[in-house]
C-alpha cells in the first residue's frame, strides 16, 4: 500500500509526540532507579497527578497551562521528595519485595487520593494555541505538539546539563555508580536519594502537564498504562540509562504510531512488547544496559 | 557479572509485579445488607475505574427510583409490605471487579435480585455466577446481544432492558443511509445512488465487535449503497487515537461510526477535528448521551450525531414527556447535575424489579423470572415500543424506540446541544451538512 509522504510525516510526528511522554516517564524511572536501585511501579500515579495539578491550577488562575510546568513541576518535585522521605526511605535496603509492594500500594493510595480529591470523573485541558496550525507542505501541524516536543527536548537538555556540568549532578552520578563510594567521599547519599526521586516526579508531573494540554482525557486510573510502557521502556533501553530511556521512549511512540497505521489499533501496545520481547531474548540487559564485568 | 545478575533479578522482579498489577487487587465495594421486610436490589455498577462516570450515574437513578418507590409506601408482596433496599456492587469497571462485587452481592448480602451491569465484557464475565445461582438480573447498561443469547450458560433469568448492539447498529446505519447519505450525495452533485463511504472504528470488545457486526449485517441484509472503507479497532481505555485517525482518514470516508465509551469517544473526536483534520460527520452510539459528552466535546462536537434513547438535553414529544421532565429535576435537584442514559435504564430497571416481584407475589428467586418473562410494565422515561417495557421475546429483550440526535455548538452561549432529526415523528430539525464538511472523495464526474 502506497503512503503519501503527508501521511508517513504524521504518523511519525504521532508517534515522536507520544515518544516525549514515554521518556519524560522512563527519565524519570530510571533516575530514580540509577541512584536508588528501586523501581517505583507508582510512577504513573506521578503523571496522573500532574495532570490534575496542572488542571486545578488553571481552573483556578486561566493561566496558559504550558506556563503552568513552572508550578507543577516544583509541586511534583518536593512531593517525590516526600514520597522518598516517608514511604520508600524505611524500606530502602531491605528485600526488593518490599520495595515493589510499597510502590503497588503507593499506586491505590494515589488514585483513590486523586478520586477523593478530584472526583473520579474524566478531565480535560484545552490549549490556548488549539487553533493554531502551522502548514508544513505536506501536511498541517498543530503548534501544541511543536510545543511539546520543544518542552520535553529543553527539559531533558537542563536535565543534561544538571547531572553533566553541576557539583550536584557529580555528586548524583557518583551516587548512582557506587554508593559506598561516594559515602566514603563525604557525598550525602541519602540526599542525592530524595532528589533524584523529586526531579524522577518532577519529569512525571511536566509529563502529565503536557499529556493534559495535547487533548488526551485523564482521570485518577490513568497511570497505569503509561507507567507499563515506561517500564518496558527501561528495560529495552537498559535500566540506569537515560540515553536508553531517550531512545527506547521515541522508538517505544514510532512503533506504536506505524503499527497503529499499518496493523491497526489493537496492535498498539502490543507491537511494542513484541519488540522488548525480542530485545531481551537477544541482549537482556537492553540496548544500553551495562554489561559487568 | 554481578551487577549484570542485579540487572536481570530487577528486571524478573517488574515482570512478576507487573502480573500481580495487572491481575488487580483492590477489594469490592458494597454496602451490607439488613434483615427485615425488605426487597434487596444489588445494583452493579463502575463507581470506581474508568467507567466511573457511567457507574455513578446508574447508582444514583437506581436510588432515585428506590426512595421513590419507598416513599409511595413500598411494595406489596403477598399481602405483606416490603420496601426496596439498595445494595451497591462496585465493578470497579473490569471484568475481575465485576465478579467479586456480583459474587459478594448474592453470597454474602444475599440480594433477591439484580439491576445494572455495565459493559459487555464486565457482565459477560460475572454472568456464570448469575446463572449459577439463578438471580434475576435485569441488565440495563451493556449492550452485547451476547447477554441473553450465548448458549454456553443458562441466560433464562437474564433480562436486556436496554437495545443492544444489533438495534443501534442497525437504526444508525439505515439513518446513514437515509438522511446523510442523500444529504451528502445532494450537496456535492453526486449521483443519488452513489454509495456512502463509511469508516467504523471499534472498541475491540464484545460491544464494538457487535456494533460493527450489526452495520455490516444491516448493510448486506438490506443491500444498501454503503461501502466500508474502514474498520479499525482499538483496545478499551485508549486515549490517543492520533494514528488511528490517521490511518481512517487516509480512506477518505463520507462518515465516521466509532462505537466507543464516553472517555474514548471525546478524545478522539476532538483529535479527529483539532489534530488530524479528519472534517467529516462523527456518529456515537447512545452510551455516550451524557452531560459530559457535551461538556468534553464542545465546539468539536458541532454537527456531530448520536442516537439515542434518552437525552439530557432533549425531550422527544409524546406520552412520556412530562415524566422525562419530571425525572431530570428530581435528578438535578438532588445530585446537581443532569442524568445520563445509563441512568434512565437503570432508574427503569429498579422499578421494573419491584413490579416482578409485586406480581411474582414472593421474592423467590424462580417465582420473580417467571413474572419477569410476562410482565408489561407501562413505558416510564424511555420511549417504548408498544408503550409497554416488556421481555416477552425469546431473547428477553425489552424494545426501545431509538432516535437520532445532531449536536450544534452555540458560540454565544458556549454550549453544545442536540436536536432530533430522526425519526420523522419525532423531528425537531432537520439533519444539517455544516461548512467545514469534506466528503470522502471528490467528484471525478
Amino acid at each position: 500500500m502506497a503512503i503519501d509522504p503527508g501521511t508517513l510525516l504524521q504518523i511519525l510526528f504521532w508517534g515522536l509526540y507520544a515518544g516525549c511522554i514515554y521518556i519524560l516517564l522512563a527519565t524519570g524511572v530510571n533516575l530514580i532507579f540509577g541512584v536508588m536501585k528501586t523501581v517505583n511501579f507508582a510512577h504513573g500515579t506521578l503523571l496522573m497527578l500532574g495532570a490534575y495539578v496542572t488542571w486545578s491550577f488553571f481552573v483556578a488562575t486561566g493561566i496558559n497551562p504550558y506556563l503552568l510546568l513552572g508550578a507543577t513541576i516544583p509541586v511534583l518535585l518536593l512531593f517525590g521528595v516526600a514520597i522518598e522521605r516517608l514511604a520508600f526511605r524505611p524500606v530502602l535496603g531491605s528485600h526488593k519485595l518490599n520495595e515493589i509492594f510499597l510502590s503497588i500500594g503507593l499506586i491505590y493510595l494515589f488514585e483513590n487520593g486523586a478520586a477523593l480529591i478530584w472526583g473520579s470523573d474524566y478531565q480535560s485541558l484545552r490549549s490556548p494555541f488549539e487553533s493554531v496550525v502551522i502548514d508544513l507542505g505536506g501536511f498541517s501541524l498543530p503548534l501544541d505538539y511543536l510545543i511539546i516536543i520543544l518542552a520535553t527536548a529543553g527539559m531533558l537538555a537542563g536535565l543534561s546539563v544538571l547531572l553533566r556540568r553541576t557539583r550536584f549532578g557529580l555528586a548524583l552520578r557518583a551516587t548512582s555508580q557506587n554508593r559506598k563510594a561516594a559515602q566514603l567521599s563525604g557525598i550525602n547519599v541519602e540526599r542525592m536519594d530524595m532528589l533524584a526521586f523529586g526531579i524522577g516526579a518532577a519529569l512525571a508531573g511536566a509529563a502529565g502537564t503536557l499529556w493534559a494540554v495535547s487533548g488526551q482525557v485523564f482521570d485518577p486510573y490513568m497511570g497505569s498504562v503509561p507507567a507499563v510502557k515506561a517500564f518496558a521502556i527501561v528495560i529495552l533501553g537498559g535500566l540506569g540509562s537515560i540515553p536508553g530511556a531517550i531512545l527506547g521512549g521515541l522508538f517505544y511512540g514510532v512503533a506504536e504510531s506505524a503499527a497503529t497505521y499499518t496493523l491497526g489499533g489493537a496492535w498498539k501496545d502490543a507491537i511494542s512488547f513484541v519488540v522488548l520481547i525480542a530485545v531481551l531474548v537477544i541482549r537482556p540487559t537492553g540496548l544500553f544496559g551495562e554489561r559487568g564485568e | 557479572m554481578g551487577r549484570d545478575r542485579d540487572s536481570m533479578k530487577i528486571t524478573y522482579l517488574i515482570l512478576i509485579a507487573g502480573l500481580v498489577l495487572g491481575a488487580g487487587l483492590v477489594a469490592g465495594c458494597s454496602t451490607p445488607g439488613e434483615a427485615g421486610d425488605a426487597l434487596k436490589i444489588g445494583v452493579v455498577a463502575s463507581m470506581t475505574g474508568p467507567a466511573s462516570t457511567t457507574g455513578r450515574d446508574m447508582w444514583q437513578s437506581a436510588q432515585l427510583a428506590a426512595d421513590e418507590i419507598n416513599a409511595e409506601g413500598g411494595i406489596t408482596v403477598g399481602g405483606k409490605n416490603m420496601t426496596i433496599e439498595l445494595v451497591q456492587g462496585d465493578d470497579e469497571s473490569t471484568r475481575e471487579g465485576g465478579i467479586k462485587a456480583v459474587t459478594k452481592m448474592i453470597t454474602d448480602d444475599r440480594v433477591d435480585l439484580l439491576v445494572g451491569g455495565f459493559s459487555s465484557a464486565v457482565v459477560t464475565a460475572h454472568q456464570s455466577i448469575v446463572a449459577e445461582k439463578g438471580v434475576p438480573y435485569i441488565v440495563t447498561g451493556a449492550s452485547s446481544p451476547t447477554i441473553t443469547r450465548r448458549t454456553d450458560i443458562n441466560t433464562s433469568m437474564i433480562f436486556h432492558h436496554c437495545p443492544t448492539t444489533d438495534d443501534y447498529g442497525a437504526k444508525t446505519t439505515i439513518f446513514v443511509d437515509e438522511v446523510i447519505r442523500p444529504a451528502v450525495n445532494a450537496q456535492f452533485g453526486r449521483p443519488e445512488a452513489q454509495p456512502l463511504r463509511l469508516a467504523v472504528i471499534y472498541q475491540d470488545s464484545p460491544y464494538g465487535k457487535g456494533v460493527l457486526e450489526a452495520v455490516n449485517e444491516t448493510i448486506a441484509e438490506n443491500r444498501l449503497p454503503i461501502e466500508i472503507v474502514a474498520e479499525e479497532g482499538y483496545k478499551m481505555g485508549e486515549t490517543d487515537f492520533r494514528s488511528l485517525l490517521t490511518s481512517v482518514k487516509a480512506t477518505r470516508p463520507d462518515v465516521a461510526y466509532p462505537a466507543a465509551f464516553l472517555n474514548e469517544q471525546v478524545p478522539m473526536l476532538t483529535q479527529a477535528r483539532r489534530d488530524v483534520g479528519l472534517d467529516t460527520i462523527f456518529l456515537a452510539v447512545e452510551c455516550n448521551d451524557d452531560p459530559d459528552y457535551y461538556r468534553g466535546l464542545g465546539q468539536y462536537g458541532d454537527a456531530s450525531v448520536i442516537e439515542s434513547r434518552f437525552s439530557p438535553y432533549a425531550v422527544p414529544r409524546g406520552a412520556i414527556s412530562a415524566r422525562v421532565e419530571q425525572y431530570r429535576n428530581d435528578y438535578q435537584s438532588r445530585y446537581g447535575g443532569f442524568p445520563g442514559m445509563m441512568g434512565a435504564s437503570t432508574y427503569e430497571g429498579v422499578y421494573v424489579a419491584a413490579a416482578a416481584v409485586e406480581k411474582a407475589g414472593t421474592a423467590e428467586k424462580a417465582e420473580v423470572i417467571t413474572a419477569l418473562t410476562t410482565i408489561a410494565v407501562p413505558e416510564m422515561i424511555e420511549s417504548m415500543e408498544g408503550g409497554v417495557i416488556s421481555f416477552a421475546n425469546p431473547f428477553r429483550e425489552s424494545r426501545s424506540n431509538l432516535y437520532m440526535e445532531q449536536l450544534h455548538w452555540d458560540a454565544a452561549t458556549q454550549e453544545l446541544r442536540p436536536t432530533i432529526v430522526w425519526p420523522d415523528e419525532l423531528k425537531e430539525t432537520e439533519f444539517q451538512l455544516p461548512g467545514w464538511y469534506r466528503p470522502g472523495e471528490r467528484v471525478t464526474r
